[in-house]
């Protein structure tokens, strides 16, 4: 299930709280689904949290919305994404990657990066984060490959 | 004061009802997972009213999860009406997630649904029901509400009879239309923490589940009470109790129980 984003390269790991669900088959259901997608080395759940940690394969060229997208499949969505990568990946995709915070990923050699897109946030957040970042034109178009960021603390 | 007491012990009851939404007798708002295949045995042995005996329904069926909004299920009726398992008829279920509102631990979702059902025995009650007595369709909404480990749904759908195969012509007598409507509760009640997949959940259920012919207006309403256990995160068994609480029409079976057996296969097809 390769994107059509070929530059964004290298997701090391990927921190997924999905919502909508309390019970363990439908965890299950995510957990399954998350674990069909090629270059998964591994997938450790919390269950009580609802947390699913996606470690991927070197060299893969995933983009986030392959996460959405899995989780929308096993019938649930994105509460908070948090994706691990290579900090050129970021510097290298101005248009693709907006920045919303503080920090520059130039010269980190691995970065973590939270999505703040609709799909990735909860509804309540969204409508709030319409708001906060009005100021950022691009944030309020939800184009599906265009990703605002902001970097989190390591 | 002993009435008071004893509204607060409902009232609290009730909030602590009900919970998670995989139920005995209703389907809840939310769908099959895309890709997904899951087969389920229905077993119910119902009290014969009118005559000695008990009236055992099986009914094995397969659900597939065409995508994240969309599912089918095919299900076939067979029972011992005649005193052999007898194949009597199938039906064509078909659900549409229409609408999700998901937080963290939390949705509420609406669905609608259609299935459309063939049947061979005879008509033997006024009661309309398109699993497994009549041929016919239905056509209904759903709306659940998932907080933590509790569960409501409620459902409401119309429902219409047709002759039955090969000639058991519906009677002109008999209301073929009828309303449906539903009121569910599900609750997590173990564990209280989860450790992983391999632990056995258990949830307690109470369906209200009513019908009222759409022109004579006979009712009836029945409550269901239901144990289910969730293994390995994949299967699941229900064990549940069904009884009439009010009736007005002819029903020839409405009280019993039901065993069922339910398997998921997660991502049948990736």
């Amino acid at each position: 299930m390769l994107t059509a984003n070929s530059t964004f390269a290298q997701v090391k790991k990927a921190e997924i709280i999905a919502t909508g669900l309390t019970c363990s088959m439908c965890s299950n259901a995510i957990y399954k689904q998350l674990n069909t997608i090629v270059g998964v080395d591994s997938v450790l759940t919390d269950l009580n949290t609802n947390t699913f940690t996606v470690f991927l394969k070197p060299d893969n060229k995933y983009a986030p919305n392959l996460f959405k997208e899995n989780i929308e499949k096993a019938g649930f969505f994105i509460g908070s994404l948090i994706v691990t990568v290579p900090g050129s990946v970021i510097s290298g995709n101005i248009n693709q990657f907006i920045p919303l915070g503080k920090g520059s990923p130039i010269n980190e050699e691995e970065i973590s990066i939270k999505i703040f897109d609709e799909g990735y946030v909860t509804h309540k957040e969204h409508k709030k984060y319409l708001k906060t970042f009005a100021s950022v034109g691009t944030y309020s178009q939800n184009k599906a490959d265009v990703f605002h960021y902001k970097i989190e603390a390591k | 004061m002993k009435k008071y007491l004893l509204s607060v012990g409902l009232l609290y009851i009730i909030s602590f009802l009900g919970a998670q939404e995989l139920f005995v007798v209703t389907d809840p708002a939310s769908n099959m997972p895309a890709g997904s295949s899951n087969i389920r045995l229905s077993q119910s042995l119902f009290k014969e009213l009118l005559e000695d005996g008990y009236n055992y329904h099986l009914m094995p069926e397969v659900s597939y999860g065409i995508n994240k909004n969309l599912m089918v299920r095919a299900a076939s009726f067979l029972s011992n009406r005649n005193n052999r398992l007898y194949l009597e008829g199938g039906s064509l279920f078909l659900k549409y997630r229409f609408f999700s509102s998901d937080d963290i631990h939390s949705h509420f979702r609406l669905a609608a649904y259609g299935r459309v059902s063939k049947n061979r025995a005879d008509i033997h009650q006024e009661q309309i029901e398109t699993m497994g007595h009549n041929s016919g369709a239905e056509l209904g909404l759903i709306a659940t509400k998932l907080v933590h480990k509790t569960a409501i749904s409620s459902s409401i759908s119309l429902e219409k009879a047709t002759n039955n195969d090969p000639n058991y012509v519906f009677p002109e007598t008999q209301d073929n239309t009828a309303i449906n409507y539903s009121l569910s509760w599900g609750r997590l009640m173990y564990p209280k923490t989860y450790k992983s997949y391999k632990q056995t959940n258990i949830n307690l259920m109470f369906e209200f589940l009513g019908q009222t012919l759409s022109d004579n207006r006979k009712t009836f309403i029945d409550g269901t009470a239901a144990i289910q256990f969730i293994v390995n995160s994949q299967s699941r068994i229900d064990l549940a109790y069904r009884k009439s609480l009010f009736s007005n029409m002819l029903r020839s079976a409405p009280n019993g129980i039901y065993l069922n057996f339910e398997y998921t296969f997660f991502n049948f097809k990736k």
